[in-house]
């Protein structure tokens, strides 16, 4: 009798003991290198992204395949001529402090942001909202100016036309100098926030859609990469995710490598999310040749250059646009790695090697690019020294020109430069947003462009691809559009970026979005 | 005394005065446009006319000595502008990290003091011995190591491989042990040899002489004689080990993620955030000049031939 109920003791303190231990863990610790910030919807930085789309959620989303769909609005209507675009709204969502999402939320918050127009002029869709009416309760309806198409594209973006709470927008309307409390509809709430330490999200249990399965998610305010994969390593944080290896990256490209040898987390790399691209000048210096820019595209291994200087996590680019984007897979032949086919170009453009020279000339001018960069952008200058070894070989010589980042933008805007560093946006404003800002000389996409023949006549398809509603019109513009830059050489694509992420292994779904920004917590979970 | 300390506190505005415009300049002189930097933070597209809003905004578009005055002119006031990142009012922020790098100073000096004082005192004593030896040593490596790498070995030793200490963050004591042992190892490396070097001189001053003449004990000869003697320019060095310390919290701070000012001005220095900058170098400043007269007043208590050589002037 007494060994039965020693037994029985042992066995019931055995069940205690492991009754917490069979609890799956619903806590995570993440990192980000700053504080998220005030998260007000409707501005920029100090907001941190990933923190805004945890907490605000958008009218339609942009979804995995690259397609919008319905999110807080239940479904959409647009009128023929394309200016009128009316949402019914998903009944029985409301903000996590109660409010309900309606007409009425709607629209003070479109016009909230409408008041602060001039801060989003660089976004085409505030430009074109004419305004916001409520149809009823739960539909609304946005009027444009144009029949802009990207609309559904640019309502999906992190910022700025989000939903904060009615109680939260100031009495005035006016959310640009400030919100009452960061109150949204999403799966997350900011629960607490200490500065320069951490940020603390909850759930949220108010939330419409599925309820994520980890309750809790605290962000450490970790700025040095370094010290965020030691952080990984001694179980200070679960996870690092985000872009690797450039200068705001999450984590470097070797210590990625190291972490993905070591075996003990688990690791990945997304697909292409953006391209990694030169702009090459077509007004100025050698490279207002069409032969010169030629040359430059045969010229340069960029499979070597991806070994060398991203260890092979970034995909070879050979386009603007990565294929995957919408239109964008054009079937068009890549520039193919020839050195000895880029010096016969340069032969035959009269661009010559005297005996004995490095450099090729032509009409008493040599070959000399300028070649612009952020100085301190470790990447950056590996990539700008790797380029000019390369395009010594075939006797052009670049003068590598390493500035500070004001500098750098300067040049930019300014279209000083040979060649300059011009990455894409990636989704959802690829190719449509980027596309579109080729026409503003601030970009340097305008400046690399201004020299081409057909540059007023690109400009005007540009313009009209914004506007079309004919969905087979826009793509023969689109490939025209596109057709022309590829074979005009104004572009060097060089890799397309992807994001990275390494974890303990027990966290499972910790996928890739389209759109880097957005890290889906909501989908994650701890392995029981 | 007293007057020697006003002399010394009115010597702090002119420096103070001069710092202000060597900070205010060298910002200027830099290579770039601060209304391009702080439209980039400010996440506004840089437009011609965005430009020129943000030059007549920040005043870029006044001669510099008038954009000095202005600036000056406010700062006097406490008002140092707002961070062109997050919009907060500049010295609020400043002040709001420092405490942070305060208390990682303070125990960095602790630890300084705490290990260099006794090791010096050491050598000095056993001059050759093996002891020395080994001080010598340490004291070679300290000074030649940088403190991040000394850093990251710390962390790779005791966070990673043994799970000792937390890597990073601020919290309990076990925080802020790795943090402070870096930031010290110079200062006490550095001082370790000063310490030993000013010890074996004083042993044979002729004061020291004179005193084992009298008979005095070997004790009180080395702590009343030598030891007391050699602690003087010890204590100057405190002064210029303060700025080391503030200085290298800088690299500290980012490696360890210790929430302090050094960490929030390198990253205003990434984002050439101008009006952080201006405030920081001015403030850092501040406390350096302030830390160094504290030093000089408590130098001219010990030594009272400073004091009055200060009072005859």
């Amino acid at each position: 009798m007494r060994i039965f109920a020693a037994l029985l003791l042992g066995l019931s303190l055995a069940a205690f003991c492991a009754a917490p231990a069979l609890a799956a863990k619903t806590e995570l610790t993440f990192s980000w290198p700053s504080n998220c910030g005030p998260l007000n919807p409707h501005l920029y930085s100090p907001n941190q992204m990933y923190a805004q789309a945890m907490v605000y959620e958008p009218l339609v989303h942009y979804g995995d395949d690259g397609s919008v769909v319905p999110w807080l609005a239940e479904s959409f209507e647009i009128s023929p001529d394309g200016t009128l675009y009316t949402f019914r709204l998903r009944p029985g969502v409301v903000f996590s402090d109660g409010e309900p999402f309606d007409a009425k939320a709607v629209k003070m918050n479109v016009d909230a942001v409408l008041l602060n127009a001039k801060r989003h002029s660089w976004l085409e869709l505030i430009n074109q909202i004419e305004g916001c009416e409520i149809v009823d309760d739960m539909t609304v309806r946005l009027k444009l100016k144009n029949p802009y198409y990207p609309i559904l594209q640019e309502l999906a973006l992190i910022r700025p036309l989000r939903f904060l709470s009615p109680a939260a927008i100031p009495p005035d309307g006016n959310t640009s100098m400030g919100i009452a409390a960061p109150v949204g509809t999403g799966p997350w709430i900011l629960a607490e926030s200490k500065k320069g330490e951490y940020d603390v999200f909850v759930r949220n249990e108010r939330y419409w859609g599925q309820k994520p399965a980890l309750e809790k998610i605290t962000v450490k305010v970790l700025p040095d990469p370094e010290s965020r994969v030691i952080a990984l390593q001694t179980g200070q944080i679960d996870l690092i995710y985000g872009a690797g290896g450039h200068s705001a990256a999450q984590i470097g490209l070797e210590a990625f490598v190291r972490l993905e040898r070591e075996g003990r987390f688990s690791t990945g790399v997304s697909g292409p999310l953006s391209s990694r691209l030169l702009a090459v000048n077509s007004a100025r210096g050698p490279t207002s040749e069409l032969p010169v820019r030629l040359a430059i595209q045969h010229a340069v291994d960029k499979d070597l250059l991806n070994q060398a200087i991203f260890l092979g996590v970034e995909k070879q680019a050979d386009f603007l646009f990565t294929p995957i984007m919408p239109y964008c897979d054009l079937g068009l032949k890549p520039f193919a790695y020839d050195r000895a086919k880029a010096e016969q170009i340069l032969d035959e453009a009269g661009w010559t090697l005297a005996p004995g020279a490095r450099v090729r000339a032509k009409d008493g001018r040599d070959l000399v690019v300028d070649f612009c960069f952020t100085g301190n952008d470790a990447l950056h200058k590996a990539i700008a020294e790797a380029l000019q070894g390369e395009l010594a070989k075939i006797g052009m010589h670049l003068n590598l020109i390493g500035e500070e980042s004001d500098s750098f933008l300067k040049r930019q805007k300014d279209g000083e430069f040979g060649m300059i560093f011009n990455d894409t946006w990636g989704a959802p404003y690829e190719p449509h947003a980027m596309v579109g800002s080729m026409r503003a000389p601030s970009h340097a996409d305008y400046q690399a462009q201004v020299g081409l023949p057909m540059k007023s006549e690109l400009d005007q398809k540009i313009t009209q691809v914004l506007l079309t509603t004919d969905e087979t019109t826009r793509q023969a513009m689109y490939r025209d559009i596109l057709t022309t830059l590829h074979e005009q050489a104004v572009y060097l694509p060089l890799t397309y970026m992807t994001s990275v992420r390494a974890h303990n292994p027990k966290l499972q779904g910790v996928e890739f979005t389209p759109m880097r920004q957005i890290i889906p917590f909501e989908r994650m979970r701890w392995a029981d | 005394m007293f007057r020697y300390i006003l002399r010394r506190i009115g010597m702090l505005i002119p420096i103070l005065f001069l710092v202000s415009v060597v900070v205010f300049l060298m910002l200027r002189l830099a290579k770039g446009d601060p209304a391009m930097a702080y439209l980039r933070l400010s996440n506004i597209p840089p437009t011609t006319e965005a430009l020129e809003e943000a030059r007549y905004l920040l005043g870029l578009d006044l001669p510099v000595w008038e954009q000095y005055l202005r600036w000056i002119g406010k700062a006097l006031q406490g008002d140092f502008g707002v961070s062109w990142v997050t919009g907060n009012p500049v010295l609020g922020e400043i002040l709001y990290y420092l405490p942070a790098t305060l208390k990682l100073t303070a125990a960095a000096l602790f630890l300084t003091l705490a290990l260099s004082i006794p090791l010096g005192v050491l050598a000095a004593l056993r001059k050759d011995g093996p002891i020395d030896h080994v001080t010598r040593a340490f004291a070679f490596v300290g000074v030649s190591m940088p403190s991040f790498w000394f850093a990251y070995l710390l962390i790779f030793v005791f966070a990673v491989t043994f799970k000792l200490l937390p890597p990073m963050g601020m919290g309990g004591v076990s925080h802020i042990i790795m943090p402070a042992m870096a930031l010290a190892l110079m200062s006490t490396a550095i001082n370790i040899r000063f310490l030993r070097a000013n010890m074996l001189e004083n042993m044979h001053a002729r004061s020291v002489l004179y005193a084992r003449a009298r008979g005095l004990s070997e004790r009180r000869v080395i702590w009343g004689h030598v030891f007391r003697n050699s602690l003087v320019p010890v204590v100057t060095s405190i002064g210029m080990h303060l700025g080391e310390l503030i200085g290298g919290a800088v690299v500290v701070e980012m490696v360890f993620a210790w929430p302090g000012v050094g960490r929030y001005a390198v990253m205003a220095i990434y984002n050439r955030d101008f009006p952080i900058l201006q405030c920081f170098l001015l403030v850092m400043t501040s406390i350096f000049v302030l830390c160094n007269l504290l030093v000089d007043i408590l130098y001219a208590w010990i030594d009272p031939r400073i004091r009055l050589q200060g009072d005859r002037s």
